[in-house]
């Protein structure tokens, strides 16, 4: 095992469900503004359904390839590892969610709609990985800002009188129903955090885990090692020719070998830049 | 084999950490000393704190009941500990009695705090041999309390006014 596929195997297997488990913990925690207590506030259901969306369009997205994630060809801790990767993927994104959804009242309402109405349109556009993750980190940085910057701020007990008079405002044309739970400035330093952490996670996140491309190669140096070493020169000397094929195979190979005769593997190895 | 120890690591790690998540929505800690308190009680090394117990107490027998309280809270803070329940819910009854009329408000939170010493010496049964105390078992006391909030005609006794509060 070489340094690049154990760091990979790191990321996969410890670095990606800690960094979303991180995500799920922090997503909804909320700092008092009077006597600075922890608050955890569960994910609400409309986060939950958001969340399905968002897995859904991971895949559609191409974020996501389910069935290289999950595969009956796959040894059974590898597949509960991916399970569990997928799980916590699903309630980081609950939890993203909930960081940045008022708690209560009519704005609570207006940013699940919001959220609802873009994540549902998005079912039916056209997008790649890369513009699913952009999507998403323009998506939730909005929300953020609104939230954690313009909302507490008309809010926050220390502003202007400008600033308090438009909430006030703004609570009198909602009748009371849009007046957000005050919290502690840490809040947004934390959600701000929880949505870096899940846009890393994000990044990290490949859509075909186990790689075709990896698997392919590594049973051909499976194959290649158990050739007897005068066969190993030979398929040595196929993939130095390049890409010429079965003809440089052929000189390579002792006079009177038939190349049906080297077996299975050695056939693999010198049909692969066919491809 | 490397990549096998990576995964089944992986896959412990998260299911700890997911255990750790839930348990913490779960308990919803107000403080990281909270955090700390309720990993103690999981461990099963919680224990109450003997000094603000024993201050409890003093203030209890001094029959500053509320400032009682407040220590025997701050003692058990997960409230894990049937006896300083037993004194917490004591503190209640002594409180909130009276000659003419029981505080009723008062009597429901003694029964409260009863009912979690009952619950929390199911295993073993709890006696406190305090020489100041009359009532001696969370049973004996949660039937003091429930005597006490129910509206009888013998309320009405006048003789009532000579009882003696336990």
């Amino acid at each position: 095992m070489n340094n690049a596929s154990r760091n990979r195997a790191l990321v996969r297997f410890v670095l990606l469900p800690l960094l979303l488990l991180t995500v799920a913990l922090l997503g909804g925690l909320r700092v008092s503004s009077d006597d600075h207590a922890f608050i955890f506030i569960a994910p609400p259901l409309i986060a939950l359904i958001l969340s399905v969306l968002l897995m859904l369009l991971f895949v559609r997205g191409h974020m996501l390839e389910l069935r290289a994630w999950i595969s009956s060809g796959y040894p059974v801790l590898v597949n509960v590892s991916h399970t569990l990767t997928l799980l916590s993927l699903f309630f980081a994104s609950a939890q993203a969610f909930n960081s940045v959804l008022p708690e209560t009242g009519l704005l609570f309402w207006l940013f699940s709609l919001f959220f609802l109405w873009t994540l549902w349109n998005n079912q039916f556009s056209n997008f790649d990985a890369r513009h699913t993750l952009r999507s998403l980190t323009v998506l939730f940085g909005t929300a953020f800002a609104l939230k954690h910057m313009l909302l507490a701020s008309l809010y926050a007990p220390e502003g202007s009188w400008l600033r308090k008079l438009t909430g006030v405002v703004l609570e009198g044309v909602s009748l009371g129903t849009i007046a957000p739970q005050r919290f502690a400035p840490a809040t947004g330093y934390i959600s701000f955090f929880t949505l870096a952490l899940y846009v890393t996670s994000l990044v990290l996140l490949s859509p075909q885990p186990e790689s075709l491309a990896d698997e392919e190669a590594g049973q051909v140096v499976r194959a290649y090692r158990k050739l007897p070493p005068g066969e190993q020169r030979v398929v040595r000397a196929a993939i130095d020719a390049g890409s010429d094929g079965e003809s440089d195979v052929r000189r390579a190979l002792p006079a009177g070998t038939d190349l049906e005769d080297s077996g299975e593997e050695e056939t693999v190895v010198a049909r692969k830049p066919e491809r | 084999m490397q990549h096998k120890l990576i995964q089944s690591v992986g896959v412990a790690w998260t299911i700890l950490y997911a255990f750790f998540v839930i348990w913490i929505y779960a308990t919803e800690p107000r403080t990281f000393k909270d955090v700390a308190t309720g990993a103690q009680v999981v461990a099963g090394t919680y224990e109450v704190d003997r000094e603000k117990f024993e201050e409890g107490l003093r203030l209890f027998r001094a029959e500053q009941f509320r400032a009682a309280r407040d220590e025997w809270a701050r003692a058990d803070p997960e409230r894990r500990d049937a006896r300083t329940q037993f004194y917490i819910a004591y503190a209640f009854y002594r409180e909130g009695w009276g000659r003419v009329y029981n505080d009723d408000a008062l009597f429901k939170q003694g029964l409260e705090a009863a009912n979690r010493a009952i619950s929390l010496s199911e295993n073993e049964r709890l006696r406190v041999d305090d020489t100041d105390l009359q009532i001696k078992t969370p049973a004996e006391l949660k039937a003091e309390l429930e005597q006490g909030l129910e509206r009888t005609v013998d309320d009405l006794n006048p003789l009532k006014v000579f009882r003696q509060r336990k």
